[in-house]
């Protein structure tokens, strides 16, 4: 059973507060993504995890050992970084061969392994190349099969992709989940893209200036964020304002919402986060005129300005449902807040 | 006008670099020929240009009873200032990179203060701690730490920008979370991929130490630089021809530190072209 635990880890930089007391149990063969905003302490969490930094207080188990004083050379810890991290002077596979041999394995396992780890990651007619002549994809995959090689107890990626351009992005990403889901390595997947961490994750911890906001599965963080800071960090948001006039239940104009997320004294000025699949065009509902419509592919974004709040929402709206609006065009959105955050908003 | 302009850029860099050359070349020739032909000084003229060539005055030196053993202590000298140089410079700048990489002007500025400060400076310190350090002054190998200071400009950059020029941290961390510690890192990563800086600050370090004249005389001992000197009061034309065979395997020798240091760059041109498959 591998599985590695932040218990109360607190890390400064001088003034700078890196992470506030982050407690996060990752579980035997789970990939949970950090999500959060830059300088959130992503990073500094996974260096605190490989033990290149060492925590204030707090400590990092693995496998319920404790080995926050254990050097980093002695963790067997996997790790990719962002930048291009491979050694210049050394082709794929004597990269590859560097754990291995620091292990002292035989010559004849060393090869073997190289070869498998090269199959893995479908790069075996690149073995003899030297890292500059391998594309940004291509050498962090080496990157990553040099980091699997030793049979590490943990994976560790710290932004893995940012460096590629979006279509790279996307395969590699899909690529590095199936071979962790046949290696079966517990890991720590540091991004910032929220679509990166919704779709490579089994949980998403999203963080905010050195503190866990929300730990939960991609659906979970997407669809009942419990913070209004999660709630506009992941996926887009509309902000609607009203009152709260009742239990359960905000205003916006004249028209009432069932909010059940809605907490707080009747009365009180309120800010509703709603998805833009959870507003439609309908007969009656807000007032509004049509600003822009952007085609996406399997859906259309409807850019709605209401007219008394003189605010602009964005509604989804399937396939061809959009074909006969044009800019201009009067309409009624209709607000579904079953699954809405409110925010009090302070006077 | 518009045709004059072209050929005015390409006369003008080709005087300066003619000029140039015969600025560094004559002194060099003049100083061939006072140590190559033998023919008196005041005989020198265009009238004698081919005259009496020998290269016997280039080897004369050598069968001085105190050339060899002068050679001996330099280039062991030269040798000791690289390793202590590379023994305590790399660990520390590459500390300096990873750790505290603000003080990296700081730490630049204090490596250039032999440059700045004279050697005579240091001299004199010498003299005043002479009398309480006998049981260290006395070696020959005493020399190597003052010469350590005095190459310390220029070998502290070279290994600078060499660190500069990879992406260090990433490569430590890279290397230690694959298991290696620190030695095996500064082996295995550091060390190959400063190459090209480590041989060409050593260079410099035994450039340094095989023309130094001053400290070795303060402290009497008998290296390379300070035989010549007396050798060229005793023999001027054989002092000179020394000098100039000094002169030539110094550029021989920086001419295979330029070649050693390109040939890898070069074998990978050569590797990408030849496109694998
Ligand atoms: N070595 C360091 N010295 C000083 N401050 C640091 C150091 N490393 C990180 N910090 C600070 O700690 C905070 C968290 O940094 P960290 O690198 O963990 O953020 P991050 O979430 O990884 O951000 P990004 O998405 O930009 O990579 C930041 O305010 C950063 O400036
Ligand atoms: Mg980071």
């Amino acid at each position: 059973m591998t599985t590695l635990d932040f218990i109360s880890v607190r890390k400064t930089f001088g003034p700078t507060v890196a992470l506030e007391g982050l407690d996060l149990n990752v579980r035997q063969g789970e990939l949970i993504s950090l999500l959060g905003p830059s300088g959130c302490g992503k990073t500094t969490a996974l260096r605190i995890a490989a033990g290149f930094e060492f925590a204030d207080s707090g400590a990092v188990h693995v496998a319920n050992a404790d080995i926050s004083r254990t050097p980093a050379h002695k963790r067997n810890m996997g790790m990719v970084f962002q930048s291009y991290s491979l050694f210049p002077n050394l082709t794929v596979t004597d990269n590859i061969d560097f754990g291995l041999r620091t292990r002292r394995m035989s010559k004849t396992d060393r090869q073997r392994r190289v070869g498998e780890m090269l199959e893995l990651v479908e790069l075996t007619a690149f073995a003899r190349r030297y890292p500059h002549q391998l594309s940004g994809g291509q050498q962090q995959r080496v990157a990553l099969a040099r980091a699997l090689a030793v049979q590490p107890r943990v994976l560790l990626l710290d932004e893995p992709l940012s460096a590629l351009d979006a279509k790279v992005r996307t395969t590699l990403r899909d690529e590095i989940r199936r071979i962790q889901t046949e290696v079966g390595i517990t890991t720590l997947f540091v991004t910032h893209d929220q679509e990166e961490a919704l779709a490579i994750s089994d949980r998403i911890c999203v963080m905010s200036q050195g503190r866990l906001e929300q730990l939960g599965t991609p659906t979970e963080v997407y669809r009942t964020p419990t913070t209004a800071f999660v709630a506009r960090f992941v996926g887009s948001m509309n902000e609607l304002s009203g009152t709260l006039s009742g239990p359960g239940e905000v205003s916006v104009l004249d028209v009432r919402l069932g909010a059940p997320h809605a907490t707080g004294a009747t009365g009180a000025a309120v800010t509703l986060l709603v998805r833009p699949e959870d507003l439609t065009l309908a007969e009656t509902g807000l007032v509004g005129s049509v600003a822009n419509v952007t085609f996406q592919g399997a859906s259309t974004l409807v850019g709605v300005r209401l007219d008394v709040l003189d605010r602009l929402v964005s509604v989804d709206v399937g396939q061809g449902a959009a074909d006969h609006l044009t800019v201009g065009d009067r309409v009624h959105v209709a607000v579904n807040a079953a699954n809405a955050v409110c925010e009090t908003v302070s006077q | 006008m518009s045709a004059y302009k072209p050929r005015f850029g390409r006369v003008v860099p080709t005087i300066v670099l003619v000029i140039s050359g015969l600025f560094f070349l004559a002194p060099l020739l003049t100083l061939a020929r006072f140590a190559l032909q033998n023919v008196p000084t005041i005989l020198l003229g265009w009238s004698t240009l081919f005259d009496k060539w020998s290269i016997s005055g280039l080897t004369k030196a050598f069968d001085d009873p105190a050339f060899w053993p002068a050679l001996k202590l330099s280039l062991e000298l030269a040798g000791g200032t690289v390793l202590l140089t590379l023994g305590l410079l790399l660990p520390t700048a590459i500390w300096v990179h990873m750790r505290i990489p603000k003080a990296r002007a700081l730490i630049e500025f204090l490596t250039v203060l032999p440059y700045m400060i004279p050697a005579i400076a240091l001299v004199a310190g010498i003299v005043v701690v002479k009398p309480h350090a006998r049981w260290f002054l006395d070696s020959d190998y005493a020399l190597i730490p003052f010469y350590v200071v005095l190459a310390l400009p220029f070998t502290y950059r070279s290994i600078d920008a060499g660190l500069r020029a990879i992406d260090l941290t990433t490569l430590v961390d890279a290397s230690r979370s694959l298991g290696a510690g620190w030695i095996e890192t500064l082996g295995r990563v550091i060390v190959p991929n400063l190459r090209a800086a480590i041989v060409s600050a050593s260079f410099l370090t035994a450039a340094v130490v095989m023309g130094e004249y001053t400290i070795a005389n303060t402290l009497l001992k008998e290296t390379l630089p300070r035989f010549q000197r007396t050798f060229t009061g005793r023999e001027p034309q054989a002092g000179y021809g020394l000098n100039l065979l000094a002169l030539l395997v110094t550029v021989l020798l920086f001419a295979i530190l330029s070649l050693v240091t390109k040939k890898r760059e070069r074998s990978l041109i050569s590797r990408l072209s030849r496109k694998p498959t």
